[in-house]
């Protein structure tokens, strides 16, 4: 049964014809013979297309039980308007996020009630400690920052994060070459012989942080993950007792959109390193669909230290958990400069002695 | 036409025989026809000539004339050097205002001190003197690069493809070779110390949380579609240095080259 499939050329996009005389498919336009084959194995990884597909059930979070959250008190900052929570046994000195000392004690109200936290391992001397390592070494930082920093106003803050699990099917198809050289007498010469690829597969996620507060930072908080899950227990607000605990302000249907970021990129760089042994690889079309997507909403252990220097804030973390310590420092502009033309003069002192030397040899 | 060209050089070495300018060969090693050298250029140039060809024991001659009366310039010069009298071994430097042509022949040793890419390299060096009318020092750096080109090639390695004089150290071309490296390597070593400043960065990726063992391939194909092949000519390797030589009108063997100026 003869069944009427138009194939278009792989190379040209051209609608493409069987040869009689070569016994092969010949692209009219730009002359590139197929085998028949080929062509509908080809044509099968095309229709095998299919879309985007990134759907979440979420059921983060629960109600707080009658009486539990009694002992919370919520502290709203004056000056940046960030609130924590507390237990009413942990007095709030200071804002954690801008120093501020003005922190207006209130009743603890509402939000919905985590389904884990992973317990602060890391005390506050680890965090001061780590500080300093973290200013060590550093030829660019100016010499009196370190020296005059207030290294005291640290705080650890539970941070909420929202949780994401799910599995990524994932169809990709991908164009290579290979490209091999070889001369004779006469000629050089260059064979780039043309693949299409295809994989499809899935790939399971677990536990994909999202930053769910807007007062800290996501890009620090993302500096300072990985966060071992493993250590996770089922929340209770014995947990908070001597550490404050932000309270989530983007809901989880806000932040999915970064999860599925995330995940999309880590499922397209795992299957793109599949494909070895070719010179250039381009991707064509990627489909994800998204399976079993879970939210879940948690805390997780931050120590977070704020600084001024000259007038602008510097903000430190660290992982309460695996002491990772982050933090950007300022650059001193002239000693900046000193490394710049020292280098740059040395090198060309350098460069010219070398010179001569190649000269004179 | 020839017979008078005789006739006319005949008087012209006599009257340098008269004015005591003359070699123990015979024909004069400066013949100034288009007078274009002062008296004083002419007896100063005359002297290196001499001091230079006995030294070397070779002729070293510059010939300067108004026209090459219809022969080729190569033709003139070669003749020139066999039918006057020089040496076995020589070099001649041949001006023709008219045609501002110059040529130089080589005889004998002269064919191996000067090869071809040393011609090309000492017609670097004094033609844009020539083109600038600065004859004297145009016939003076020309006398000293064949004293530097003899020597050396007595010294049994003549230069030659790959075995040039060297030139001056390019101080202002290396200074700002150098310069540019260093500021290159510079940045990118502040760049190094800068980037340890900064250590917030948003994670791109999830790898952290993929979870152990979960990746599957369902589907993997790899599959060959049709191949292109190009080639490209290789560039042909040209010459290996060396002289190439010519027989002159009286049979004799000659190196040389010219050109305008």
């Amino acid at each position: 049964m003869a069944v009427l499939q138009q194939y278009k050329c792989p190379c040209c996009n051209g609608s493409i014809e069987f040869d009689s005389t070569a016994q092969k498919m010949k692209c009219p336009y730009c002359d590139t013979e197929f085998d028949p084959e080929v062509l509908a194995s080809y044509q099968e990884s095309l229709d095998g297309d299919g879309e985007d597909e990134m759907e979440w059930e979420s059921q983060a979070g629960t109600e707080w039980q009658t009486g539990e959250a009694e002992g919370l008190r919520s502290y709203i900052c004056e000056s940046c308007n960030g609130e924590i929570v507390g237990d009413e046994n942990t007095g709030a000195t200071f804002c954690p996020f801008c120093g501020s000392p003005v922190v207006m004690a209130g009743q603890f109200a509402g939000n919905l009630r985590p389904d884990y936290v992973i317990p602060f391992k890391l005390d506050k001397k680890a965090a001061t400690e780590a500080l300093k390592k973290h200013c060590k070494g550093k030829k660019l930082l100016p010499k009196l920052f370190f020296e005059e920093n207030h290294i005291n106003k640290i705080q650890g803050i539970y941070v909420p994060f929202w949780l994401f699990d799910t599995d990524a099917d994932a169809n990709i198809r991908y164009r290579a070459t290979r490209v091999r050289h070889w001369s004779d007498s006469d000629y050089d010469y260059t064979e780039t012989k043309y693949y299409a690829i295809h994989r499809s597969g899935n790939l399971g996620f677990s536990h994909v942080p999202v930053d769910g507060s807007t007062k800290m930072a996501d890009a620090l908080m993302e500096s300072i993950e990985p966060f071992d899950f493993s250590d996770a227990v089922d929340f209770q607000t014995a947990y908070l007792s001597g550490f404050f605990a932000d309270k989530y302000d983007v809901d989880s249907d806000q932040s999915v959109s970064r999860a599925n970021e995330r995940i999309r990129k880590s499922t397209e760089e795992t299957f793109a390193s599949t494909v070895k042994g070719y010179s250039t690889v381009t991707t064509e079309h990627t489909d994800i669909r998204l399976r079993n997507g879970k939210a879940k909403y948690a805390l997780y252990p931050v120590w977070v230290l704020n600084t001024t220097w000259e007038g602008k804030q510097y903000t430190f973390a660290m992982n309460g958990q695996t002491g990772k310590f982050v933090g950007d420092l300022p650059m001193d502009k002239s000693a900046y400069a000193k490394w710049l033309f020292g280098i740059a003069g040395a090198c060309t002192a350098l460069g010219m002695a070398l010179s001569g030397l190649i000269w004179l040899l | 036409m020839k017979k008078i060209a005789l006739i006319f050089l005949l008087a012209l070495s006599i009257c340098a025989f008269s004015l005591n300018l003359v070699c123990a060969a015979g024909a004069p090693r400066l013949v100034d026809q288009a007078d274009i050298l002062t008296s004083s250029e002419e007896s100063q140039l005359l002297s290196l000539l001499n001091e230079i060809s006995e030294r070397q024991k070779m002729d070293i001659v510059v010939v300067t004339v108004d026209s090459l009366g219809g022969k080729s310039p190569r033709a003139y010069a070669d003749d020139y050097y066999d039918y006057n009298g020089y040496g076995a071994d020589g070099i001649l430097l041949l001006i023709a205002m008219d045609s501002r042509d110059y040529y130089i022949s080589t005889t004998g040793y002269g064919i191996e001190a000067v090869t071809d890419e040393g011609l090309s390299y000492m017609e670097d060096r004094f033609v844009d003197d020539l083109s600038d009318g600065d004859y004297a020092s145009a016939f003076t750096t020309y006398a000293e690069l064949c004293d530097d080109f003899i020597t050396q090639a007595r010294s049994g390695d003549p230069y030659d493809r790959g075995n040039m004089p060297k030139s001056n150290f390019p101080w202002g071309q290396n200074l700002l070779i150098s310069l540019a490296v260093g500021f290159v390597i510079a940045f990118i070593a502040t760049a190094i110390m800068r980037s340890k400043l900064k250590s917030v960065r948003p994670k791109s990726g999830a790898s952290d949380y993929v979870r152990q063992g979960s990746f599957q391939l369902t589907r993997s194909n790899d599959l060959y579609l049709y191949r292109r092949v190009t080639r490209r000519a290789k560039p042909k390797d040209n010459g290996s240095g060396g002289s190439s030589t010519h027989s002159s009108s009286s049979g004799r063997s000659h190196g040389g080259g010219g050109g305008k100026f």
